[in-house]
């Protein structure tokens, strides 16, 4: 199956949040009541009923204010963090190359929202017994009503007025994401010199692309985001583990025969 | 041990009744909590401890976490001198206890005992291992109650290195776990390990032999 992406096209988006209806609505998730912290963002952050929200990050320059709008959902990484940490199999890659959720077989560890490089899957837990689940976008692919195996787009990009949202085959969007960066640095009035395209490598390839007209920093997305070290020292750890249970149990057993067979010896003489 | 040897001089009293169930409390515990992480931790198992499975074993791992915790807590309270010595206990060395080091895999593989330098009340390795228990215990208990009541509000790096801590610490406290049943059990040298946490006894012949400088402070005791 071809690799499918959605590409945000920042210098698009108008923040009209169409976007974060459109997913609530699709994916039947509750609308929640939300405080104002000085800003126009609203809610001021994912949760496990809320996959998707636009963030908006203030910027003053020359005198002159501007917003500068970035989608903030699962980035459905190839090189997953929460696919590797995840103990049930309940993460794992589909066949469009993202990342779904198998709700059935979550055991609400929370491992996933700890190891994200993005901090994106979000825990709806019971404090003390540790019972929950976990939520994230899954790209439309929900069972039983799954968007992108029946021929359509995901809600979100569905619902985008400006097209700042567009899904697509991978490698096309990539192309396309390229094109568009190319266009916004050309030189003129309201070029964008920072402008780039945003996933096309991080993390193996992300499956959500951005157009930025600034530096991810700026946009608070990690500039390089990695799979956190202790990912890595897990998958050697798990192998390492039976060399050191199975190593101290021969030595045990070596040093039960010896002991054993010279302790007899003693006692025949 | 001030109140050891009551009985008669061939048999010496090594465990009291409170010590030893804090350590059947504790041990059924931490096996529990051994077979519980284990089931979670390990990807092999996910697809049979799914969903509700799944919830149910991190249940019953958070109550063998209070039961773990408790017994040694609760002496604690009562007995806070007690408590003290058998972790100071395990920080005292001389040079019997370099003595033991050098003799001792001569001695565990069937050498020659007499080779063996006299020990105390516990003996180098019961040393070491209670080191290795104290900080054992340390490392699961705090980088456990991070996880368990910080899931979320601790940075992710912070909660990302407590779980591998608290995978290392398991890993080396299963090596530990094999090694301390046999030589409690199965090791021919140690043949009244095992009798001494059930009963509390052993023989003097036992006592002497394993651990000469105890039993002659418990021989001076009952003389006097």
């Amino acid at each position: 199956m071809v690799e499918k992406a959605i590409l945000f096209d920042a210098t698009r988006c108008t923040a009209c949040r169409g976007c974060q209806v459109a997913c609530k609505q699709w994916n039947e998730l509750k609308g929640e009541i939300s405080t104002f912290t000085g800003t126009y963002e609203n809610p001021s952050d994912l949760s496990a009923e809320t996959w998707l929200k636009i963030r908006f990050t203030e910027k003053a320059e020359d005198g002159t204010f501007s917003w500068l709008f970035s989608r903030q959902s699962c980035m459905h990484c190839t090189e997953a963090a929460c696919v590797d940490v995840c103990p049930t199999g309940a993460l794992f890659h589909n066949e469009y190359g993202s990342v779904s959720l198998d709700k059935e077989k979550c055991i609400g560890c929370g491992y996933c929202m700890e190891f994200c490089p993005f901090h994106v899957p979000r825990l709806d837990v019971e404090r003390f017994s540790g019972a929950g689940k976990m939520s994230k976008c899954i790209l439309c692919t929900n069972p039983g009503f799954n968007r992108i195996s029946a021929g359509l787009e995901p809600a979100c990009v569905k619902t985008c007025p400006t097209d700042a949202l567009i899904f697509g085959d991978r490698d096309e969007l990539v192309a396309e994401g390229r094109r568009r960066v190319t266009n916004l640095k050309t030189p003129h009035s309201r070029a964008y010199p920072q402008a780039n395209l945003y996933g096309e490598t991080e993390l193996g390839g992300l499956h959500v692309l951005y157009v930025l007209a600034d530096s991810p920093e700026v946009y608070g997305l990690p500039a390089d985001p990695q799979l956190p070290i202790v990912n890595r020292v897990r998958d050697i750890l798990n192998p390492l583990r039976w060399v050191v249970w199975g190593g101290m149990a021969g030595v045990l057993l070596f040093n039960l025969v010896v002991a054993r067979i010279r302790q007899n010896l003693a006692k025949e003489e | 041990m001030a109140e050891a040897a009551r009985v008669s001089p061939n048999v010496v009293e090594r465990f009291t009744p409170t010590a030893r169930w804090v350590h059947w409390i504790h041990t059924g515990a931490f096996i529990e909590l051994c077979l519980s992480g284990f089931l979670i931790f390990l990807p092999w198992f996910g697809p049979w401890m799914t969903g509700s499975v799944g919830t149910w074993i991190r249940i019953i791992h958070r109550v063998g976490v209070v039961v773990f915790v408790a017994p040694p807590v609760i002496y604690a309270i009562f007995n806070p001198v007690k408590v003290w010595y058998f972790i100071e206990e395990a920080f005292v060395w001389g040079k019997d206890d370099f003595g033991w080091i050098k003799a001792a895999p001569s001695y565990y593989f069937g050498g020659d005992p007499r080779l063996m330098p006299p020990q105390g009340y516990i003996n180098t390795g019961e040393k070491l291992f209670r080191l290795a228990m104290v900080f054992g215990v340390a490392a699961f208990v705090v980088t456990g109650f991070i996880m368990w009541f910080f899931k979320g509000t601790v940075a992710p790096p912070v909660y990302q290195w407590c779980l591998l801590v608290h995978d290392v610490a398991f890993i080396l406290a299963v090596a530990f776990l094999f090694l301390h049943v046999q030589l409690a059990m199965l090791h021919p040298r140690m043949d009244e390990g095992i009798l001494a946490m059930i009963d509390g006894k052993v023989s003097g012949h036992y006592a002497k032999s394993h651990h000469g400088k105890w039993y002659e402070q418990v021989a001076k005791e009952e003389k006097d």
